[in-house]
């Protein structure tokens, strides 16, 4: 996979380089900005670009934009925003335009080799990633009376949370020892006790359980 | 107003007796002795002490006395002959002598002196030796003060008299001239009427005496037409006498306005009635930094000589205490200011001493909101440089470290020591992150209180409901104030109230931020609050806003933030 990262601070910059080419990915170049990112995909034309949220000119949210921007102007790369904080917000706020081949991570989380292969590997194959401390955040959040979600079991909710990061059946079977049915049980009991539609559909039903949760 | 009838009745018997022998009395000729009489005598009504209307009275009799010179009867021919010219004697006094009414220098008084000898002096010396007959004319009464007849004195003080006349009028006219050439503007605006209708008279009567026109009967235009300018000077002193008397009704009305203690007094707009300028604004010294304030301790810069406001100091033993901000149009009318000044002094100082404590009150706040901005942004800068450095540093290391264990063969002896030290960077990393949102969420810089907002609600340990209406980014200050306040309340509220739920609330009323923290739980917060709470307090303040508590027990805690935006 070609991957290109967008990072103002060289250090990290290289640093995600280095284990990219351990992780066993084509780095295709490196951009400290939003508009070296742009030219950078648009000569490059790049499986995924990793995207720093806090970019120059003024080191708010502009990885966000530029990930915005990528998803119109070139819709088949996928995009992995990193950030440094754990925003529900921005990761809904990314998803909202589409789940499919988008990611939001913890910057230090790509410091695990294997995480930052999975994740760019899903993110390319054209799934999405939620960071799990932002996943965390919306399932853990404190519910008033009586909420559905206070009505699934401790299985069923470490279930509905790595579906929620966009991991698929066979990935959440493989983290949980049991069985890709045992987890299509879990999930056919979550979706019924949410009153949720089900889906079988793994890109889709991440924003409608991410949306859930947000809503809730 | 006895003094009036008196002499209005005085006016119509020697109309009478004038009019009677002979029908020559022109309009004009009434006109003129009217007009000094009658405004002598309003004048002696207005001010008693001004020795002007005397001289204008008398000014107006003596014209009337040199119109009996047309008189058949011998006794009334003979006080004609002797108040020939004399008016133009008191019409110099009249004229030189205004506005107070006293000859104020020697010269002046040489002049005046030099007038009434030559006028009425030399005049009556003449008639001694004067054979109205011989010189005169034929059809003439007697002079009745005729001693002896000698042609050639009567004919030589006659000569005399000529001479005499034009050198004092020229006098007169070079005083007039020296006064003009020395008062300042507001005083030229009051005097010009009087001293140029006086001047243009006197000039006239120096090219009359000298040519010998007073001795013709009154026939030519141009001696008409210098009537009435000559009728109009005391109307001229007149008005100017009832225009001071206006300003000093108000300058009274203004006395009893500022005494009154039951009434609070808007002192500007009394300032503006008693000074008929509805425009006039007041600054006030501010000692500390040699400027001027306004009435509420704001900033205020006097306007510029020659600029469209005038501005007139105020001093009190010296010192200046106030500046009155006005219409050009009342520099001409100096005096008026002065009295209203003087009257309105010791308010003025009261009022001056409340605006130092306002300009005070003023810094302070604004050395206060500097203190608390200078905080924020030392906050801000800490918070970038712990992202832009520490973060980035050890998020590069454990970057190194990820590298270095995947590198690893998996049975290495190290490997377990370089995961548990990886690991162990990134819950550094997560305290990091805690410590720096607690110095400054960058939330608030990125997106603003209603996403700061938003987050600190998902992070609620406590059911957090969010209702933000603004419309618009605030300023900085108020952002974060308004965060922390809003923060430090959900804290207290998860920490202490035993609320299940919390409502967070939002909105901007008339330019004023109104932000609230509702819990239902027990209530019975204190009123001082934790030292977070006072913190808080302080840095709102520091804001010029406001923050309430409301905790009745058992029914929930309100704690309310008001925040002016403009």
């Amino acid at each position: 996979m070609r991957v290109v990262v967008a990072d103002d601070a060289a250090l990290l910059r290289e640093g995600l380089a280095r284990l990219l080419v351990e992780a066993g990915f084509e780095v295709a170049g490196l951009a400290a900005d939003a508009e070296e990112l742009f030219a950078l995909v648009e000569r490059c034309q790049p499986d995924v670009a990793i995207v720093d949220i806090r970019m120059p000119p003024s080191f708010t949210d502009e990885g966000l934009q530029a990930a915005k921007e990528i998803r119109v102007r070139w819709p088949d790369v996928g995009i992995l925003v990193l950030s440094q904080h754990v925003r529900a917000s921005y990761a809904l706020e990314l998803l909202s335009d589409g789940t499919d081949g988008i990611g939001y991570l913890l910057k230090e989380r790509v410091s695990d080799v294997e995480e930052l292969r999975a994740g760019v590997e899903r993110v390319g194959k054209g799934d999405s990633v939620l960071d799990p401390l932002v996943v965390e955040q919306l399932v853990g959040r404190p519910r008033r009376g009586n909420a559905p979600l206070d009505h699934l079991t401790e299985r069923e909710r470490e279930v509905l949370a790595l579906m929620a990061e966009g991991r698929s059946n066979k990935a959440i079977a493989e983290r949980l020892f049991v069985t890709e049915h045992t987890v299509e049980k879990h999930l056919k009991n979550i979706f019924g006790t949410l009153r949720l539609p089900p889906s079988t559909d793994d890109h889709r039903r991440v924003l409608a359980v991410v949306t859930y949760l947000d809503s809730q | 107003m006895a003094g009036l009838a008196a002499g209005l009745g005085v006016i119509w018997l020697i109309g009478n007796k004038t009019a009677g022998p002979d029908e020559l009395s022109s309009p004009q000729d009434w006109l003129l002795g009217w007009s000094f009489i009658g405004s002598g005598l309003v004048a002696l009504h207005i001010r008693p002490q001004n020795r002007l209307g005397w001289a204008m009275v008398f000014t107006g009799f003596a014209w009337f006395g040199s119109i009996l010179l047309v008189a058949h009867d011998a006794p009334l021919f003979t006080v004609g002959a002797v108040l020939q010219v004399a008016y133009i004697a008191g019409f110099a006094y009249v004229v030189v002598a205004f506005p107070s009414g006293r000859l104020q220098s020697t010269a002046e008084r040489l002049v005046i002196g030099g007038a009434l000898v030559v006028a009425v002096g030399v005049q009556f010396a003449a008639l001694l030796f004067t054979d109205t007959h011989a010189i005169w004319c034929t059809e003439c009464p007697d002079n009745l003060l005729e001693v002896t007849r000698n042609d050639t004195i009567a004919l030589d003080l006659r000569e005399f008299q000529r001479g005499a006349g034009v050198v004092v009028i020229v006098a007169a006219i070079a005083l007039l001239a020296l006064r003009w050439w020395r008062a300042s503007g507001a005083m030229r605006r009051t005097i010009a009427p009087v001293l140029w209708t006086g001047g243009a008279t006197l000039v006239f009567a120096a090219f009359a005496v000298a040519n010998e026109v007073l001795y013709k009967p009154l026939g030519p235009e141009p001696l008409r037409l210098m009537l009435f300018v000559i009728s109009a000077v005391p109307v001229a002193i007149l008005f100017a006498f009832l225009q001071r008397r206006m300003a000093r009704g108000a300058v009274a009305g203004l006395v009893v306005e500022l005494g009154d203690p039951t009434a609070p007094v808007d002192l500007r707009q009394a300032l503006a009635r008693a000074l008929g300028d509805p425009s006039l604004e007041l600054a006030y010294w501010y000692p500390a930094e040699s400027r001027y304030v306004d009435g509420q301790g704001g900033p205020v810069a006097l306007p510029e000589a020659d600029g469209p406001r005038l501005a007139t100091v105020v001093e009190r033993n010296g010192q200046p205490i106030a500046a009155l901000i006005h219409d050009p149009a009342l520099q001409h009318n100096s005096e008026l200011v002065d009295s209203v000044c003087a009257a309105a002094g010791l308010t003025l100082e009261n009022e001056r001493l409340q605006a130092e404590l306002r300009a005070r009150l003023a810094e302070l706040q604004a050395s206060r909101a500097r203190l608390v901005e200078a905080t924020e942004t030392e906050r801000r800068r800490i918070e970038r440089d712990l992202h832009d450095g520490t973060q980035q540093r050890l998020v590069s290391v454990a970057m190194s470290l990820g590298l270095a264990e995947s590198k690893l063969p998996a049975d290495a002896e190290v490997a377990p020591l370089v995961h548990e030290a990886r690991e162990a960077l990134t819950v550094a990393l997560a305290e990091l992150r805690e410590l720096s949102q607690g110095i400054h969420p960058s939330i608030l810089t990125e997106r603003g209180l209603p996403a700061a907002l938003d987050d600190l609600c998902r992070r609620a340990a406590l059911p957090a409901s969010l209702d933000v209406s603004l419309d618009r980014r605030l300023p900085t200050q108020v952002e974060t104030a308004a965060y922390f306040v809003v923060s430090e309340a959900v804290a207290n509220a998860i920490k202490h109230s035993h609320a299940t739920e919390l409502w967070i609330r939002a909105s901007i009323r008339s330019g004023v931020l109104v932000a609230e923290v509702v819990d239902d739980g027990i209530g019975g917060a204190g009123g001082g609050g934790g030292t977070g709470l006072r913190g808080m307090t302080d840095r709102v303040e520091a804001l010029g806003g406001s923050l309430t508590v409301s905790s009745p027990p058992g029914r929930g805690t309100t704690l309310r933030v008001e925040i002016p935006c403009e």
